[in-house]
């Protein structure tokens, strides 16, 4: 009998993925019919570096967990210390957390819009988009210096205040991104290509969304009335009562494909700004550190046994960490973290079964996966299957760059 | 319809009555204008009796579990569940934490795969991780190890299952480098 199924693999590096993951199906046609999921290509092992860095590195370092919600590792991860600790960040810097964090929502909400874009091989669209979110990283870049990577947080508070040009930068931002969202609806949201590709992909009923323990917009696009930010709310989100944007307020039903993930995602820039809006309206004076000396706050940490649980509603949904400080050393003792792409990445094998292979990208896609959160560790064997230990590579590497350097005639 | 954390704790202490050892509720104050409070439930339970205690949280409402960990803590380890009920009600959400040990002569747990199929990625990396079987657990190909993950050896053990012998640098500080390669600190 002739062969029915055939096998595809996508991945760990493949043009329509940004960041290596592998999606391995079995076709029937044009159909799937199996699917299994690889992960930990990039998994760095930054968890066990934590446990055995002081808290204030740790907290830098949570800052690369992810290479675009570089704030909301370390939000979530000052949340947590602060109820381990029992320590209250001054009020204007809980104003000024929930403006860097809204920030980086509104830049990769526009990212994750250009990516889906490009997935269905609409790539001028991608670069309108990319475009428009420039202006918000020159806004971040003049906040906190960089566009990436902000050391903005510090356990008990922030480390750089708000000026009034920043005020002012912020502003004018506002009213751009009014606009610009409107012309994103219009574009996106209107366009009869762009429903055509999306309504029906990546479809996740109410139900198996909770049973798949979804997070963030994804699980929101399904109906599902969840975001930290307003079931456990912390700093600025506790004075304003932030409510969860589902399809089902904005046009009445809920499909829970793609095309609700993309209108949950352009909506949710709209409050992000109207959140911005309300910190900078209602920015308290004062301090923006509870403990301004940082050896002083190691040495309160080395003091202090607690444990807590610090979540925040990063833009791909709930990033939770869990902290143990143990009151022997100035760092955390158990350092757990769970992102939200740790979670989303279950519909995958929900979504694929059953759909066509070119829906592949878009269904990868439409979690807006984030697998810096993720490990990589490579098992080094020679051609007999011994393992290699690091210091023998490291040894041959030497070697290696020694030759060389011998065989171009490198002086010292 | 939302219960708060003391109504779902009673409801927990009726149904489990001595299986519960330990417990706390936390609170948290959080907010500048108008501050609020909410508040967590942390339990230290019998391990033997973990399937029930899940199994009720569920009876409760459709939970979310917002992650699985353990800790080596020398002669056992200590398993930390942590669910949130309802979610998606603003104010509402009540983490609670289960807390348990596990003896290292007897690293099996039931699997919760069954009332909630998502929690397939967590009981997947706490096996690789910690070497705990999950009896039950359908998929049990490694998560973030590579496939030729050698046998027997789990990153978050601190005992001679670890891998302390298979890295160099990343486990340690700046301080302990200088220090063994005999150089001054600081």
């Amino acid at each position: 009998m002739a062969k029915t199924t055939y096998y595809v693999p996508i991945g760990p590096i493949h043009p329509a993925l940004k960041e290596p993951i592998r999606v391995e199906a079995e076709v029937e046609g044009e159909k799937i019919v199996k699917v299994d999921v690889k992960r930990g290509f990039a998994h760095r092992g930054i968890e066990y570096m934590g446990m055995k860095r002081n808290a204030i590195q740790t907290l830098y370092l949570s800052e690369r967990i992810c290479g675009i919600c570089s704030i909301s590792h370390p939000y979530a991860f000052v949340i947590g210390s602060e109820k381990a600790l029992g320590i209250e960040a001054p009020p204007r810097a809980q104003y000024i957390r929930p403006i860097i964090a809204e920030l980086e929502r509104i830049h990769s909400h526009i990212l994750w819009i250009g990516v889906i874009a490009h997935e269905i091989g609409f790539d001028s669209l991608l670069f309108w988009t990319w475009k428009g979110r420039e202006k918000v990283l020159d806004v971040l870049e003049l906040i906190t210096g960089n566009r990436i990577n902000y050391a903005m947080y510090m356990i008990g508070g922030v480390r750089r205040d708000l000026k009034e040009s920043h005020i002012k930068a912020l502003r004018d931002m506002i009213t751009y991104y009014w606009e610009f969202t409107e012309h994103m609806k219009e574009v996106f949201l209107s366009d009869p290509v762009y429903k055509a590709r999306t309504r029906g992909v990546a479809q996740v009923p109410k139900d198996m969304a909770l049973k798949l323990n979804l997070v963030g917009p994804t699980a929101r696009a399904a109906g599902l009335r969840m975001d930290i930010r307003q079931d456990i709310p912390f700093d600025a989100y506790a004075d304003m009562d932030v409510k969860a944007v589902v399809p089902q307020d904005i046009v009445g039903e809920v499909r829970g494909d793609a095309y609700d993930a993309t209108m949950v995602r352009i909506y949710e820039i709209e409050q992000s700004l109207d959140i911005i809006e309300y910190c900078i309206d209602n920015l308290p004076e004062g301090r923006i550190l509870a403990i301004p000396n940082y050896i002083a706050l190691l040495n309160k940490i080395k003091k202090t046994a607690g444990e807590a649980i610090g979540a925040h509603e990063a833009p791909r949904g709930e990033v939770v960490h869990y902290l143990k400080y143990d009151g022997t050393r100035d760092g955390p003792s158990v350092w757990k973290v769970v992102a939200p792409s740790y979670n989303n990445i279950n519909s995958w094998g929900y979504c694929l079964l059953g759909a066509e292979v070119a829906d592949i990208p878009v269904v990868v896609a439409y979690i807006d996966p984030c697998l810096c959160c993720n490990d990589r560790v490579a098992v080094v064997r020679d051609s007999t299957g011994k393992m290699l230990d690091y210091s023998f590579i490291h040894k041959k590497a030497v070697e290696k760059t020694r030759a060389l350097e011998k065989e171009l005639g490198v002086r010292k | 319809m939302t219960l708060t954390a003391e109504e779902i704790f009673d409801k927990l202490k009726e149904k489990l009555g001595d299986a519960i050892l330990n417990y706390e509720f936390k609170e948290y104050k959080m907010g500048v204008k108008r501050p609020r409070t909410y508040k967590e439930v942390w339990m230290e339970i019998d391990k033997n009796a973990f399937k029930k205690v899940v199994e009720t949280i569920f009876e409760i409402d459709y939970p979310h579990l917002h992650f699985i960990t353990g800790g080596d803590i020398g002669e056992v380890i200590q398993m930390i569940y942590a669910f949130g009920l309802f979610h998606r009600h603003p104010w509402s959400e009540v983490s609670i934490v289960l807390k348990f040990d596990l003896p290292k002569n007897e690293l099996v747990l039931p699997t919760i795969t069954d009332l909630m199929l998502g929690a397939e990625t967590n009981e997947r990396e706490i096996r690789e991780m910690l070497g705990i079987e999950f009896d039950g657990l359908k998929n049990k190909r490694h998560l973030f190890l590579p496939d030729d993950w050698p046998e027997g050896k789990y990153p978050w053990r601190r005992d001679e299952y670890g891998v302390d012998d298979m890295i160099k640098h990343t486990h340690k500080s700046v301080k302990d480098i200088r220090e063994e390669r005999g150089e001054q600190s600081g």
